[in-house]
């Protein structure tokens, strides 16, 4: 079998025994910009297909499997109530697994709760965050960056653009590990996950849901408040399914990413001490690494898409109805479109990464995650004194797609 | 400090409107406007912006004489 040929190189992606180091296997995929696996599942790796499937609009974000439910033997559950959920998740699905014209309406109506005003104060309240997880950690020699800094970050940032009471924001902490393993395709195998998932959406969708209402009934400055309240010229108010749906969106996406981002974009600078040191002694730097950071290695590996039409691409023709899956991180290393794409730059011209994929769906949270990243790694860089990594490779959490280290110990002489 | 946005490229991902709010502004959906001129102290915003556009549009061409000048 030649090499290309082998349609279990992304199920290999997906084994976790690979989580440390996809991108041997990633540049075997790219023999075959767009390849397909022994399952169906067409894999686009190359840059160049990549970016042309992202912009096609017989590619559809709608690609979830309907709601299962196995018979109760109870008539009212059976015909009513559960087809009725399965209805309303159908229909209320948040924006990222939606298509045009539903797509664009409800995005619409989340940037402009994403106002600039907002996403710019939440930068000096994120350095003060940042500075207090450390503070928190001075006089220690050792330092675990997920849990002191790069985990509960997001969780609180969001929370405080949401509007969600402080006092709430442990319950989002939880809620916000759990729910992340949705985004995997895994976790629509796995019969346990899955239950253990919708119990969690059915607890955060009844938390949701009387916070809106206490949205509406006194409205504050918040994301949530403007969501419940605003009413779009073409779309009117946004209803509280819907509405539900994007405020968990938002939680999980706003979330694990930016941990991974943050987590990543240190272990590759403690891989590169020479490129931890430039970014100490010029903190001007930040935006330049934070962008390779994206390509090198991005929080998001990979979305998955479905083709609503046969799809000439690459060479190949994915068949009507096959899943696809877009491969960020492989296309961000062709070296087609980057020269030396293996190597870590921050110099690099002309870097069009798909860190934050693009097109219709491009990452709605990609200015906030910006300045989260920004505050960690300048903060980090600046404040952590001889940082070393305590084991390298570090254990990753299982998802293949938000990829990222469970845990990065460093041993530090201090914190300045 | 001379700002150059390839408006042809331009696709309206708004990065730059989160990195340099003053300088530029969407209007409606699609339609950048821009300062061509900005002070250089805005530097490091507008090297925000050049960073972040998804599909590298904005150019800045730095006039050092007038620089120097300043």
């Amino acid at each position: 079998m030649t090499d290309a040929s082998d349609g279990t190189l992304f199920a290999q992606v997906r084994d976790s025994a690979n989580r440390a180091d996809p991108y041997p296997l990633y540049a075997r995929l790219r023999v075959r910009p767009v390849a397909r696996q022994d399952d169906g599942t067409f894999v686009a790796s190359g840059y160049a297909a990549i970016r042309a499937l992202l912009h096609d609009p017989r590619v559809s974000s709608e690609d979830l499997p309907p709601a299962e439910h196995p018979p109760t033997g109870n008539p009212v559950k059976d015909w009513i109530v559960n087809p009725l959920k399965d209805w309303v998740t159908d229909r209320h699905r948040p924006f990222i697994f939606r298509d045009p014209p539903d797509h664009g309406l409800l995005r619409r109506q989340v940037m402009g709760q994403f106002t600039i005003a907002r996403v710019q104060g939440m930068k000096r309240r994120t350095e003060g965050l940042v500075a207090q997880c450390l503070e928190r950690c001075a006089g220690s020699r050792h330092f675990d960056l997920v849990d002191d800094l790069a985990y509960p970050l997001p969780v609180t940032v969001i929370c405080e653009l949401l509007g969600v009471p402080r006092e709430d924001e442990p319950r989002f902490h939880a809620w916000a590990t759990q729910l992340a393993t949705a985004l995997e395709p895994e976790s629509r195998h796995d019969e346990a996950l899955r239950a253990r998932n919708t119990e969690t959406f059915d607890a955060i969708a009844d938390y949701m849901r009387d916070l809106i209402r206490e949205k509406r009934r006194a409205p504050r400055d918040d994301m949530l408040s403007g969501l419940a309240t605003a009413k779009d010229p073409q779309a009117g108010r946004m209803s509280d399914p819907d509405l539900i749906a994007t405020a968990i969106l938002l939680l999980i996406a706003g979330h694990e990413t930016t941990v991974n981002l943050i987590t990543n974009g240190m272990l590759t600078l403690l891989r590169r001490p020479r490129e931890l040191a430039r970014l100490r002694a010029d903190p001007e730097r930040a935006p330049r690494v934070i962008e390779e950071l994206l390509r090198y290695e991005p929080p998001v590996h990979f979305r998955t898409r479905v083709a609503r039409a046969p799809i000439p691409v690459a060479g190949t023709v994915i068949p009507e109805g096959a899943p696809l899956v877009l491969l960020f991180a492989a296309g961000n290393r062709d070296p087609a479109r980057f020269p030396d794409p293996d190597r870590f730059d921050p110099d690099r011209a002309d870097n069009q990464h798909f860190g934050f994929g693009g097109a219709l769906h491009y990452c709605v949270g990609a200015p906030l995650a910006r300045i989260e990243a920004e505050a960690a790694l300048t903060a980090l860089a600046a404040r952590l004194s001889n940082p070393r990594l305590a084991e390298d490779p570090p254990p990753y959490r299982p998802g293949a797609s938000l990829r990222g280290p469970k845990r990065l110990l460093l041993h530090i002489d201090g914190i300045g | 400090m001379r700002v150059v946005v390839d408006l042809n490229r331009c696709q309206a991902y708004a990065q730059c409107c989160y990195a340099a709010p003053e300088r530029f502004v969407l209007q409606g959906d699609e339609i950048l406007v821009y300062d061509p001129a900005p002070p250089a102290s805005d530097r490091a915003a507008i090297d925000r912006a050049v960073q972040a556009c998804p599909v590298r549009a904005i150019r800045v061409e730095h006039d050092a004489l007038a620089e120097r000048a300043a």
